[in-house]
This record gives structure tokens, sequence and C-alpha cells, in this order.
């Protein structure tokens, strides 16, 4: 019996720190191995791997969670970590809120907050434009998609970090505050169904059909929840990173205020290689060995993302940040039937952001060089004003 | 040049519609075909359309005749 490659592997919290590195040493000397954390999984770490892993699910299902570990519920979010043919049904109820005609009449209210908000962090010498800026931004348009009231942005945040952030260290926290969301979720919808009908991500929720039956109240409590955590800290975290590379690297700042015609390339180049979601889960449904390593059936396979987007047998210079690059196909959205449902806004939200802020405020700087380049936490820049 | 989207493995990105949004169309729920139903590519836009197959993440569009 050949021996099974082992790493201790991890790709939450402080991890990150130094992520980029452990992603080499796996593709060049364990592309496929094994982790004991969270349970147990075994990792792919190559583009090619992860793109076929992907395209495969009916042995790479979804369930129980593609989120490894899960976020707080043991309730299957939809429609992330459900497998086909239902997968399809849930899907369709929301693609249409999400098509590039449907993002560009969103893209108004976009730019009108990116303004408002820059023209605020801007009016100090220092500002935390984490913390100003761009988690503040995602969660004031998810307010109008998903028809919270506007003022509940304020909220979000906390449940966020404790949710997802805290999961791996305190995971009693992240449950407690799963419920709360889910309570204030279910409150939203009784609200609903007294008001007259609106069209928006709550108001299709309420009144969808699966199948040709009436969706459940679960179902729609799934969907609510799993949209909550897929939609405000991975924008957040794309808006975040890109400006932290920015306030590191004076001169690439200065090619995008010449030339903002390069933003939509260099938000891409971003995305590859500062994903806000560097992994996700899958379960095998049967026997398959992929790279030499005999994964059994119910065996955890995490795909990294951030590794297969940094894999020199995809990209010349993959751990160089090109923000003209012109090919860039990668996985920040991850690849086949679960694909990001919101990756156009997504997009979108990151390209306003930093167009308007590159537009509104003078250069800037980073103040305090161990803030890390992952998560939604604190970035301190001190904008550099004509004296 | 002529191309086809596979449905088999579209799943709505739309980067073909940053490249080469005159080429490519999405029906209401994102998902792309190719606006000539023959497929050809006008020679002017072929270097847009090798762009969106090498960005396309489904690697779905297909080239049939370079």
């Amino acid at each position: 019996m050949t021996e099974i490659p082992v790493r201790d592997f991890d790709f939450h919290g402080p991890a990150l720190d130094t992520i980029f590195d452990t992603y080499k040493e796996l593709r060049d000397h364990c592309p496929v191995g094994w982790s004991d954390r969270y349970g147990g999984f075994w990792f792919l770490a190559k583009n090619e791997d992860i793109f076929n892993a992907e395209q495969d699910w009916a042995t790479f299902s979804v369930a129980p969670s593609m989120l490894l570990p899960a976020f707080g519920t043991d309730e299957p979010m939809i429609p992330i970590d459900i497998d086909p043919p239902l997968h399809s049904a849930y899907r369709k109820l929301l693609l249409p809120l999400f098509t590039p005609r449907a993002v560009d009449a969103l893209t108004p209210l976009v730019e009108e907050t990116a303004r408002t908000l820059a023209d605020e962090v801007v009016k100090g010498e220092v500002a935390d434009i984490g913390l100003g800026y761009a988690r503040p931004l995602p969660s004031i348009i998810f307010c109008t998609l998903v028809g919270y009231p506007p003022e509940d942005w304020h909220m979000f945040d906390g449940w966020v970090d404790r949710i997802i952030y805290d999961r791996d260290v305190n995971p009693d926290e992240s449950a407690t505050a799963a419920n709360e969301v889910r309570d204030y979720l279910w409150s939203l919808v009784e609200r609903r169904r007294q008001e007259p009908p609106k069209d928006d991500i709550t108001g299709r929720l309420i009144t969808a059909q699966i199948d040709g039956r009436p969706i459940t109240d679960e179902e729609i409590l799934n969907y609510g929840y799993l949209l909550f955590l897929a939609g405000l800290d991975t924008t957040a975290w794309a808006i975040r990173s890109s400006l932290w590379y920015l306030a590191r690297n004076p001169q690439d700042q200065e090619r995008l205020r010449r030339d903002p015609g390069l933003i939509s390339s260099a938000a891409e180049e971003f995305l590859r290689t500062m994903s806000p979601v560097q992994a996700m889960a899958r379960t095998a449904t049967k026997d398959v060995e992929v790279g030499g390593c005999p994964i059994k059936k119910g065996d955890r396979v995490v795909l990294a993302f951030g590794s297969g987007n940094r894999d020199e047998d995809a990209y010349p210079d993959p751990d160089e940040i090109i923000i003209d690059r012109e090919e860039n196909r990668h996985f920040a959205f991850g690849a086949g039937i679960h694909r990001c449902l919101g990756s156009n806004l997504g997009r979108r939200e990151v390209i306003v952001a930093l167009r308007e802020f590159l537009d509104r405020v003078p250069p800037f700087e980073a103040v305090n060089l161990d803030e890390p380049w992952h998560g939604v936490g604190p970035l301190t820049v001190r904008f550099i004003r004509e004296a | 040049m002529r191309i086809a989207v596979d449905p088999s493995k579209c799943q709505g990105h739309n980067r073909c519609m940053i490249f080469a949004p005159d080429v490519f169309e999405v029906d209401d729920y994102g998902f792309a075909t190719v606006q000539n139903p023959a497929g050809t590519v006008p020679e002017e836009r072929v270097e847009a359309v090798r762009t969106a197959v090498a960005n396309c993440p489904e690697l779905a569009i297909l080239v049939l005749e370079d």
C-alpha cells in the first residue's frame, strides 16, 4: 500500500497570513493530500484537479455542506449545499436578478453609495477604509436587493464576524449568531407576507414555486441565510484586499488613476490572487482516485481555489499581480454548477468601488503594515494631500 | 473563425459579455449563446473572441473553425 501524503493544511484565520507559500509547497510536493484538521479532509491544490472536481458534481457532492467547518448550523444552505436535480430549480428562482442587465440597473445605486462613503472617509488625514468603505458598501446594496430595512446594515458585520470568521475557534458563538440571523430573517419574511408584493429577493422567495409546489418556510429560511452569508463579507473582502494592494503599491495606484480603463482587468487580477473564498469543500459519493490518492466514499475533499488560482501550470508568473493581465480564468467565484450566483454583481461592486474611490480621494498609503491581506478587518490608510 | 457556446458547460459567468458583447448574448437566466446562429465571427472581432475564450471559467466557448 502506498503511503498517503499528509500535511497540516489549514485555510482559516492566521494560516492565511502565509498561505501562498503553503500553496506553493503543496503544488510542488503534495498536490493532493490529507489534513487532519476539521474532522479530516483531502485537499486538491492544482488548478486542473480543482476544475475537474467542480465539473464532476455527481462524484463530488456538496452535501452536507460546501463549508468546512459549517456556518453555525447543520441546516443545508440553499442552493450551495444542495445537489441536482433540486439545485437547478432553486438557482433558477434568483438567477434573473443577477444577470448583466439586472446588475446594470443596480449600478447607479452602487455608484452613489460608493461616492457617499468615499466622501465621508476622506474627511480625515487617516482612515480605516475597511470599516468605513469596503464593508458598508456591499451591505447597503444588499439591503435594497433583498428587501431589508436600509438602516439594518449596521447590525450585519457583527453577525458575519461571529458566524464566519470565529467559527473555527468558537463554534458555539457561531451557532448562537446563526440563530440570531435566522430569527431576524424570519421576522422579515413574516412582515413581508403582510405587505403588498415587491420584486426583490425576499419577494421572489416567499412567492416561489419549486417544481410546481409552493416553497416551504424552511426552504425560504435556508435560502435567505445563505444569501446573507454569501454576499456581504466576500464582496467586502474583495474591495478591501484590492485597496490593501493599492495602498502598498503606489505605482499601480497611480497607473489606475491615469488609466481607469484598466480597473476592470485589475479587479479581476485582485480577485484571482486574493480570492475572498480560498477554498470550498465537497464529499465523495464513491471511491475515486485523484493524483494517485485513494479518496473513499464519504471523505471530505477541499478544493483549494486560492492555490489553483496561483498554479504555475495555469498562469505565467502566477504570484505576480499584473493589473493588465489579459488571460485570467480563475476560481474566485468557483466553477461548475455551483459557481457564485452573484458573481456579476460582485464584480460590478468591486469595479465601481475602486473607480469611485480613486476618483474621489487623493493618493493613499498604508499606515499599519501589520494589517493582513486577507479578511474584512481594519485597513488603515493615510491620504497624501498636496502641501 | 466559427464558434459555439456549449450549453451543458456555460454556467452564466458572463465573462464573454465583457470582451465581446456584440458577438454573444445572454438569456433571462444569464446563460450565453452566440448571436449569429451560424457562429461565424467577423474578422475584426476575432481577437476579442479569443480573449473571451481564454477567460471563460468553464471552457464553454468552443472554437469550431479557426
